[in-house]
């Protein structure tokens, strides 16, 4: 397919962004587990939509598109909010979150303000 | 409003696409309708046991200790043989327990066996007979559909009265009124007064459909109400406002008292709550519908990847198409939103026959052997969120890739 030219992708970015795609994936499992399907109703929902637009930023991300790195930091924000509303934060999320953000945040500048 | 008009248009040109390719697009939501199938099924299947466990538990009573020679959760580190030479509750102790508790506002002795009852030539075989104390009523929750409960005199003099429970009653008094009959226990007449209202079926086995209840007085005379076969126990119920856990630590220092247990030695008798079952069945349950999810996942994993393909297909397909619309001026969003519509409603579409599938399934089962799988709202909200996302996950890559084309070389593309 002919794609529109981008900008070159660092080999770290790459590695941040697969780790999160794989990430990612899994965490949709979690939306479906006991514990988030008993707080209410439209629960898992609201966390399975956290995830997809995690999934979403990382796409940006992976286009070096700079939406991708702005739409992380808000999902991030509203994901640490809503999990420790429901008290399931633990320290491998938050340390997920982490990652991913520290890991892009660098690459900010290089990246493309279009979408 | 030109945005919902767009976006309209973009879910126009989608629903044609999948109408032109009736086939594929069947072929492409199997793998999404067999996981969201296996999730939900898993998910209405625990939900409908969890529930009847819960109302089973909740029949014992939320607020009654059980006061009994074995415990229902057991203590690893206690050897078995401890439990073994403990004594069972005795009759005597209760009148104890109703003396000295204050945060009790009922106690009861309950003893149970199963016999066979006999009315003139009809019988039912192993039937359980329930003896118990006059407080049982204030004890236990359960209605008289037809006479009346033990008259106190009646309980206190052990009076040859039964009450039976709706299913023994309709197989010894089909087409007559079974009040003021005789039904044969124990080898004695006995003299029905009441019927209890049918309950249903309880997973521990306590429904009053099948039981009859006679005063333990009367049991006494014809029984060892106080055998260790038997196994008998003393309900207790709480007052209203007092804890469990405050009851039991009276119930503790009582029947320590009662028994004459020295301060260093360990409690001879066990107090239970249905607390402890409930969170037995809840470890347990949670543990299913986390196997249950492991197996979803998988599946909708691969019906996710199969949407992914097929997405990449139907742009490949149509980059031609794409670059004329982006040639004529479509925004990359509106190209986005083309696809990604397509994908959301195939997977929409798996989830929706997904659920359908689980419905059909549970009226099988319920007209067949007569299973009731619930199909909770809560169910059905999950199925059709999880297509939903699904679709938006899947879709997404290709559909973007889609909006990213530059239009010149999309038209040059020759497929």
């Amino acid at each position: 397919m002919a794609l529109a030219k981008t900008r070159k992708r660092p080999v770290l970015l790459s590695i941040v962004t697969i780790m999160g795609f794989i990430f990612t994936v899994f965490q949709f499992g979690i939306m479906m587990m006991p514990s988030i399907r008993k707080v209410g109703l439209f629960a898992p929902a609201l966390y399975g939509l956290l995830v997809t637009i995690t999934f979403i930023a990382l796409i940006g991300i992976w286009h070096m598109k700079r939406w991708g790195v702005e739409m992380l930091l808000y999902v991030a924000f509203a994901k640490i909010i809503y999990l420790s509303l429901i008290d399931e934060l633990g320290a491998p999320g938050i340390l997920f979150l982490v990652i991913l953000v520290a890991g892009t945040l660098p690459f900010y500048k290089r990246m493309d303000r279009n979408l | 409003m030109l945005f919902f008009t767009l976006l309209g248009e973009s879910f126009r040109f989608a629903m044609h696409a999948l109408r032109t390719n009736r086939l594929r697009t069947m072929l492409s939501l199997l793998g999404v309708t067999i996981g969201i199938f296996s999730i939900i099924a898993v998910f209405s299947f625990v939900d409908s046991i969890e529930s009847k466990v819960k109302g089973s538990v909740q029949s014992l009573g939320d607020d009654v200790i059980f006061v009994q020679k074995w415990p229902w959760s057991f203590d690893p580190e206690q050897p078995w043989w401890r439990y073994m030479l403990r004594p069972v509750p005795q009759f005597d102790e209760l009148e104890e327990v109703q003396r000295r508790t204050t945060m009790a506002s009922a106690s009861a002795f309950v003893v149970h066996t199963r016999k066979t009852i006999y009315r003139e030539s009809s019988m039912v075989e192993n039937a359980q007979v329930l003896a118990a104390s006059h407080s049982w009523q204030d004890v236990k929750t359960f209605e008289i559909e037809n006479g009346r409960y033990f008259a106190e005199m009646e309980s206190a003099t052990g009076r040859p009265v039964v009450i039976l429970g709706a299913v023994i009653a309709q197989a010894l008094f089909p087409s007559t009124d079974p009040l003021g009959q005789n039904v044969k226990v124990f080898g004695r007449k006995l003299q029905v007064i009441g019927v209890f209202k049918k309950e249903g079926e309880s997973m521990f086995g306590n429904s009053l459909d099948g039981q009859v209840v006679i005063p333990v007085r009367f049991a006494r005379t014809v029984m060892d109400v106080n055998s260790e076969m038997l196994d008998p126990f003393i309900m207790v119920k709480a007052k209203p406002g007092v804890t469990n856990a405050d009851l039991i630590d009276e119930l503790a220092g009582v029947m320590r008292s009662v028994r004459k247990l020295k301060p260093e030695a360990e409690d001879n008798f066990a107090l239970n709550e249905t607390s402890m079952i409930s969170s037995q069945t809840e470890v347990m349950f949670d543990s299913l519908g986390t196997f249950g999810l492991f197996i979803g996942i998988f599946s909708l994993l691969v019906g996710g990847f199969g949407i992914a393909n097929i997405m990449f297909v139907s742009v490949r397909e149509r980059t031609g198409q794409i670059g004329i619309q982006k040639s004529l001026g479509a925004k990359g969003w509106f190209i986005l939103m083309q696809f990604l519509s397509e994908s959301v409603v195939l997977c929409m579409l798996g989830g929706v026959i997904g659920v359908f599938l689980v419905w059909i399934g549970s009226l099988i089962l319920f007209y067949t052997i007569e299973v009731d799988l619930a199909l909770s709202l809560s169910n059905i909200v999950l199925a059709l969120t999880m297509s939903t996302l699904i679709g938006i996950i899947s879709g997404f890559i290709p559909s973007y890739s889609a909006s990213q084309l530059d239009p010149v070389d999309a038209i040059r593309t020759n497929i």
